[in-house]
């Protein structure tokens, strides 16, 4: 039988090509350290690599971006309990002076700081944080209250509205961020500082007034404003368990995506030594099989 | 009874032989790296016997001349796989550089890459959601966005670019083809007017090596005719050679794409599906290339429109409600969207993040904008798992043309060792038959001086004079 007398320049070198085209490979494999250097490779493996980043990607900018809004979220707290205290003082004065043991002095006297609780009062309502006034619902660009002491009581004006922001985490939860001032301060059932302004116009002229009356309203003001400030309390809880879950899940899914996407070193160094004997042995091959032809031993 | 000068033309009849079987040999050893070569071998024919009184007496034998060892079935499958074969090659070479505008992204290295711009893109509103007046996080959805914008617009510029340059190979290739067909005519017309009854020899070599060469460059099919002449038609039917006539592929723009005729005839589509060079690469370019430059139109289009509407449905820091404008250029239809897509809007104030009739604090609408990533606004998918998509599909073909490419290689290189084993030159056999010739005009020159001898023996008998 015939045999091909290109056998060697043909079919032996090509295999010869072929083994240092697998050994270019795998070493380009190795030190780039990617199984999957191009999406050919592995089709599957490089969309689900397209899919993980994403939610590794949102993560990770949701972790950033939470750790901005908690900052915003202490501050209304802080704000809230410092309204609390300056709630407490004002109830304790109102006590005094409806205890009728005040004379019209010393009731005058409370009037005054009466008055100057509700100044405190007013401005931490209009309280900003980073430029921006966290008791104004969505007009965040001015100060939610203003005070006009020409009536008597003082009037205040809310200048805001009643929006509620809300930031979205990735598993689709949505967390509180403000409460409206109009809820906070000057609401219907529990209107803060409408109380403490007829307070203070109560013992202004040296006599209790409507004071027991009002005092009852302040203390269930008060309780109210408590309440108001659990709900940003869930708030920052519920963004710190957003935020570690976050976390825990990007970085489970990057791990994912690494081992998706990584040369398995052993296996690849293994696959790289056999590569390089099959040369070797191709080598020998070629070279004993081209020692000439009869024309030599003619 | 014969003489002896019919003897000695017999051995001379010989000698030439000899002498004709080693020039036959010779031809096959100086060709022997001759890959488009065919092996001959010495035809040897005894001449016609003479009868004289009912005894026939031998006169010889002569060389005919060499006879061209080739299997005409083989090489035309050889042919054939040749075909399927470079066009997989071609086709794959196409689907490499395609695929390099879709590296794999890992965390350390997103530069570039669609998928990553596509998530910071849409993160970016999320980050508003917390701060929606704040200055730096409006600017990073500008950024963002034009970062997007310019990857996607990139991406098709360079998809487009290499449609151009597949265009430009392919009328390459069909000029070569129209230089083959001719030659090939040609031959045809030579080899029909010298041995249309008996292989050509060195023309069937000639030959065969333009249907090599024509069958790598594009798909054909071969059809003997009468008088050994040949034609040639595409693997569509068009014919593109008959005997002594070539007719050439002539080339048209079609809506900026070239296209190639015979006659009347649009056979780019036949083309690309015929096998050959050019098949490969008119299949990438016709079907390749645009499916994956019509998903990236999709892409573009969708988001482009989908957040223009967004943000056209909000208030901005302006107090402008439901005209703050748009962000990215407002494609007028998905085709093209993608080489044309940028970012227009240049003042981050215009960002429409709240509410129509909200304050400017509002973050609703950079809610809204927010969860289009989550939502099925791209061919029914999430405009990230559209991406996703993509790049399987790309991925996959990639896949499925490397796998086909190993193996008809493989087999186009068994195919070659079976045709070579037959018409290729093995110096081996080729000394072994100089040796032998080389023997035989030995014997026959010794046959020659004998028989001299005798005929000098002949002529002196009886005389006084000896002759030698």
């Amino acid at each position: 039988m015939r045999v091909d007398p290109f056998y060697v320049a043909v079919n032996l070198s090509g295999a010869l090509d072929q083994t240092q085209a697998t050994q270019q490979q795998l070493s380009q494999e190795l030190s780039s350290g990617l199984r999957v250097s191009t999406i050919g490779t592995d089709p599957v493996a490089a969309a689900q690599n397209v899919t993980l980043l994403n939610s590794v990607d949102q993560d990770d900018s949701f972790t950033q971006t939470t750790s901005l809004t908690q900052g915003q979220l202490q501050v209304t707290d802080s704000t809230l309990g410092s309204v609390v205290t300056q709630l407490n003082q004002a109830l304790s004065l109102a006590d005094e002076a409806n205890n009728g043991t005040l004379n019209s002095t010393d009731l005058k006297s409370i009037s005054n700081q009466l008055s100057g609780i509700r100044d405190e009062v007013l401005s931490l309502a209009n309280t900003a944080y980073q430029g921006v006034y966290l008791f104004g619902g969505s007009q965040t660009s001015g100060a939610p209250f203003t005070l006009d002491s020409s009536t008597s009581p003082a009037t205040v004006t809310y200048n805001g509205n009643s929006d509620v922001n809300t930031l979205v985490a990735p598993t689709g939860q949505s967390i509180q961020l403000n409460i409206p001032g109009n809820q906070v301060f000057t609401a219907a059932t529990a209107n803060v500082l409408g109380t403490l302004n007829s307070l203070v116009a109560d013992y202004a002229n040296g006599t209790a007034g409507s004071g027991v009356a009002d005092t009852t309203a302040l203390n269930s003001a008060l309780n109210y404003v408590s309440q108001q400030r659990v709900t940003i309390d869930n708030s920052i809880g519920q963004l710190t368990d957003a935020s570690g879950a976050a976390t825990e899940q990007g970085t489970q899914l990057t791990t994912v995506q690494t081992d998706l996407m990584q040369a398995d070193f052993a296996s690849v160094s293994t696959q790289y030594s056999l590569a390089q004997s099959q040369q070797t042995a191709l080598i020998s091959v070629i070279t004993a099989l081209g020692q000439g032809s009869l024309f030599n031993k003619l | 009874m014969g003489t002896i000068s019919s003897a000695i033309n017999l051995i001379t009849s010989a000698l030439n032989a000899d002498q004709a079987a080693l020039d036959v040999t010779s031809n096959n050893v100086s060709n022997a790296s001759n890959e488009a070569y065919t092996r001959e071998v010495p035809n040897w024919s005894e001449n016609q016997p003479i009868y004289i009184n009912g005894e026939a007496i031998g006169s010889g034998v002569t060389v005919t001349g060499g006879v061209s060892q080739r299997d005409r079935v083989l090489d035309q499958r050889l042919d054939q796989q040749q075909q399927l074969s470079a066009s997989s090659t071609s086709l794959l070479s196409a689907l490499t550089t395609l695929q390099d505008n879709f590296t794999p992204a890992s965390s350390s290295s997103t530069t570039g890459d669609i998928g990553t711009d596509i998530t910071n893109f849409f993160d970016t509103y999320t980050t508003l959601e917390s701060a929606p007046s704040n200055d730096a996080d409006r600017q990073a959805v500008l950024s963002s966005a034009t970062t997007l914008a310019s990857d996607i617009s990139r991406t098709a510029a360079s998809l487009n670019a290499q449609q151009a340059s597949l265009d430009q190979s392919a009328t390459t290739v069909v000029s070569q083809v129209n230089t083959l067909t001719t030659a090939l005519a040609q031959v045809n017309q030579q080899i029909q007017s010298t041995s249309p009854n008996s292989d050509a020899g060195v023309l069937e070599d000639e030959r065969q090596s333009d249907l090599s060469q024509l069958s790598q460059l594009i798909g054909i099919n071969q059809v003997t005719t009468e008088q050994n002449g040949m034609s040639v038609t595409t693997t569509g039917g068009q014919l593109l050679a008959s005997e002594g006539t070539a007719i050439p592929i002539t080339s048209g723009d079609v809506d900026g794409v070239t296209h190639f005729y015979l006659g009347q005839t649009d056979i780019t589509s036949a083309l690309a599906s015929g096998g050959g060079q050019i098949g490969g690469i008119l299949t990438a370019r016709d079907q390749s290339i645009p499916t994956t430059l019509a998903s990236l139109d999709q892409l573009a289009y969708g988001i482009a429109t989908n957040i223009n509407t967004v943000n056209n449905a909000g208030t901005d820091l302006d107090g402008d409600n439901g005209n703050a404008g748009n962000i990215f250029n407002a494609p007028t239809q998905v085709a093209g969207s993608a080489a044309a897509l940028t970012v227009v809007m240049t003042d981050p104030n215009k960002i429409a993040a709240a509410g129509i009739g909200d304050g400017t604090g509002d973050n609703s609408n950079a809610v809204a904008a927010a969860n289009l990533a989550k939502q099925n606004i791209i061919g029914g998918e999430t405009p990230s798992n559209f991406y996703s998509n993509l790049v399987s599909t790309l991925g996959s073909s990639v896949s499925e043309t490397t796998t086909e490419n190993t193996a008809l290689t493989a087999s186009v290189t068994q195919l070659q060792t079976q045709v070579s084993s037959l018409s290729g030159v093995s110096l081996d056999d080729e000394a072994s038959n100089l040796e032998l010739f080389q023997r035989a005009y030995q014997a026959a020159s010794q046959v020659f001086s004998i028989l001299n001898t005798v005929y000098a023996s002949a002529i002196n008998i009886g005389v006084e004079t000896a002759v030698s």
